[in-house]
């Protein structure tokens, strides 16, 4: 090996070192070469990124043209084969899915990163932490089809009975039948982005230094007075970051809420009804884009407000995990 | 030697090579022996995915060097494919639009299969239904304009009120399409829970007794069996408007549901070709493939359970072929 790396060098050297090249390569030139080229690798996510935004907003142009902004995001029917393209319906339903699935798994995570930070013993948090990974790693189609499987029926029986005692309150009133709801899919995806929050949640606990803990406790506080009083109100940003990341993931996902969301185009008003998220109505219809003419400007505008929604949220988080990042440092 | 392979820059540049010659695949070639080797990648409608499974099985049989790739997503899934390319072959199971004939996109009709409305066996009017049959007008009142929604408005009893559970498919597909053809309307008119897959909505309308939906023939009736699927029937459809389900449009076992395809007694939509899409004619082993299906293949259409093409339209779609 070593004889084939000096005749290597043997040949190269001279190229490397001629007069031509040699000027050029020296250390200074190649030290900020590497540092040039490494930036150009660094901001080229960055780059790639803005390349799908402009794309998706110039793909749009066709449909932005023939309606507004306004009557897009706000007309109420979609009906493409009449030329009819109002996104609100699966605006309100991709919100009422996300809220679904937050109010579902906000505070469960919340108390079992809590659980996981501070009162487990090492052993249980050692193996609670790969099986949360294991949970984020399972294919998305997976939850769909259990959720259709295991949920969906589930939720056609608790709906039929929540609706007889609590049915007067429209947010709990039962026009839909089946099991297909807002309710599964916030199921569904409350199970999906519960690893997400916990693990950013007890990483975000873990950055209260012990000592403040520790004074609590000599001050004569219980465990769970030092939790509440002291250690929570540090990281309530943190925290908060958590839950946008996890809603971000949520409003994203795609199989696995499509398959029990019901796919209905209405705005809907209860917790039982069917909804239409955007992801849904782009993965169901991009079949048929070819065909009927505006449509793949419709629904790569659907795409382009999916962008903006999800990073106006990541947005948030960031600045948010910039503000504790901040205040662990004093 | 030794020194030679532990050498950890050798072992890279050694991974990276295998990765590289694996990742590029072998495209479709015919090599000089005549003996075809390749892989073609096929997607599309759920209706032709049973059939298109047994037709590579059988052609792997025959050239064991050809590779399939074949998945399912709903027919306009297998056309946006074919048109972009992301697949050899698009399964696609209803007409074909003008407007995708002049992205590119070229059909051959291989084989012939139907939908069917489906209903729960517990439904509470079963046997009115099986007596009576449905016109094609309460279907549409049913599926498009909701004008009727207890199971007591479809079979004219008024003691009935239990409403009617609609299910349609929320892909974008073949048996959406035909089925709302053959009412009058198109998939997006179909209303009711849009559920995604054929399986998906036959699942549905099991599940629900009170449900009502629409089959492909491969997935209405069991396979084995040949009877419709556990705790689902076909409904009927009263065609002459007599009131009544006569003999000959009753459809208890799927091989007299084949036979009312076959000879045309069954409309058509909701029976419809089913055709392969490509992009642009076929070269290569795609079309010696395509080829084959129209010609060998055609012996195992009966066995799946689909309906053969009569000999002029396959051979129109030789032509095509040509």
């Amino acid at each position: 090996m070593r004889d084939v790396t000096l005749k290597a060098r043997r040949v190269l050297q001279p190229i490397w070192f001629s007069p031509v090249l040699l000027p050029f390569l020296n250390r200074r030139v190649k030290d900020r070469f590497v540092g040039g080229a490494f930036f150009l690798i660094t901001i080229l996510p960055f780059a790639i990124l803005l390349v799908v935004i402009v794309s998706l907003i110039l793909r749009t142009q066709p449909i932005l043209s023939a309606h507004s902004i306004g009557e897009l995001l706000t007309g109420q029917k979609w009906s493409p084969l009449k030329g009819q393209f109002g996104f609100f319906p699966f605006i309100a339903g991709t919100f009422w899915v996300t809220f679904m699935a937050l109010i579902l798994a906000v505070p469960p995570c919340l108390l079992s990163a809590i659980y996981l930070s501070e009162y487990c013993r090492p052993r249980i948090s050692a193996v609670a932490k790969p099986l949360l990974d294991l949970l984020a790693g399972i294919p998305s189609v997976v939850y769909g089809v259990w959720g259709m499987v295991a949920i969906v029926p589930l939720v056609q029986v608790f709906s039929t009975h929540v609706s007889k005692w609590l049915g007067f309150i429209p947010l709990f009133s039962k026009n839909n039948p089946t099991g297909y709801s807002i309710l599964s899919g916030g199921i569904v995806l409350a199970v999906m982005i519960t690893p997400f929050i916990i693990a950013v949640t007890c990483e975000v606990l873990r950055t209260v230094p012990d000592g403040t803990r520790l004074a609590s406790l000599a001050l004569g506080a219980t465990k769970w007075q030092t939790i509440k009083y002291v250690v929570l109100p540090q990281t309530r940003s943190g925290i908060f970051a958590g839950v946008v990341f996890g809603a971000s993931r949520a409003l994203g996902e795609t199989m696995a809420v499509l398959m029990v969301v019901g796919n209905v185009a209405k705005v809907p008003s209860s917790i039982f009804d069917p909804a239409y998220p955007l992801p849904a109505l782009i993965a169901n219809n991009y079949g048929e884009m070819m065909s009927i003419p505006l449509y793949d400007a419709a629904l790569l505008g659907a795409a382009l407000v999916l962008l903006i929604i999800v990073l106006f949220f990541n947005l948030i988080s960031t600045i948010a995990l910039r503000h504790i990042i901040g205040r662990s440092k004093i | 030697m030794k020194n030679l392979i532990r050498n950890p820059k050798v072992l890279l540049s050694l991974f990276l090579l295998a990765i590289i010659s694996v990742a590029c695949g072998g495209s479709p070639t015919v090599q000089e022996t005549g003996d075809l080797k390749g892989s073609i990648a096929v997607s599309g409608a759920w209706a032709l995915y049973p059939m298109m499974t047994r037709w590579a099985e059988e052609y792997h049989n025959i050239h064991p060097a050809v590779e399939f790739d074949i998945s399912a997503g709903g027919a306009g899934k297998g056309m946006a494919d074919a048109l972009v390319g992301a697949v050899d072959i698009g399964m696609v199971s209803r007409d074909i639009r003008p407007e995708e004939e002049a992205k590119g996109a070229y059909w051959i009709a291989v084989t012939k299969d139907a939908v069917f409305p489906t209903i729960n066996a517990q439904n509470p009017v079963l046997s009115d239904l099986l007596e009576k049959g449905v016109t094609q007008e309460t279907f549409a009142k049913i599926f498009i304009t909701a004008e009727i929604t207890s199971w007591g408005q479809v079979v004219g009893r008024s003691d009935v009120t239990d409403e009617i559970h609609l299910y349609t498919r929320s892909d974008a597909c073949g048996a959406a399409e035909t089925w709302a053809k053959y009412i009058g309307g198109r998939q997006d008119d179909l209303g009711g829970i849009a559920v995604f897959g054929d399986p998906g909505l036959l699942n549905a309308v099991v599940t629900d007794h009170l449900g009502i939906g629409y089959n492909n023939l491969g997935y209405a009736y069991d396979m084995t069996t040949g009877e419709p699927v556990d705790g689902a029937f076909i409904l009927p459809i009263d065609q002459n408007s007599n009131g009544r389900a006569d003999e000959d449009e009753l459809l208890e076992t799927k091989a007299e549901a084949i036979e009312m395809v076959a000879t045309g007694k069954y409309p058509s939509p909701p029976a419809r070709a089913l055709n392969l899409v490509t992009n642009g004619k076929p070269g290569g082993i795609v079309r010696d493939f395509i080829g084959w299906v129209l010609t060998d293949g055609q012996e195992f259409v009966g066995e799946a359970g689909y309906i053969q093409l009569t000999n002029e339209q396959l051979g129109a779609s030789l032509e095509k072929l040509q």
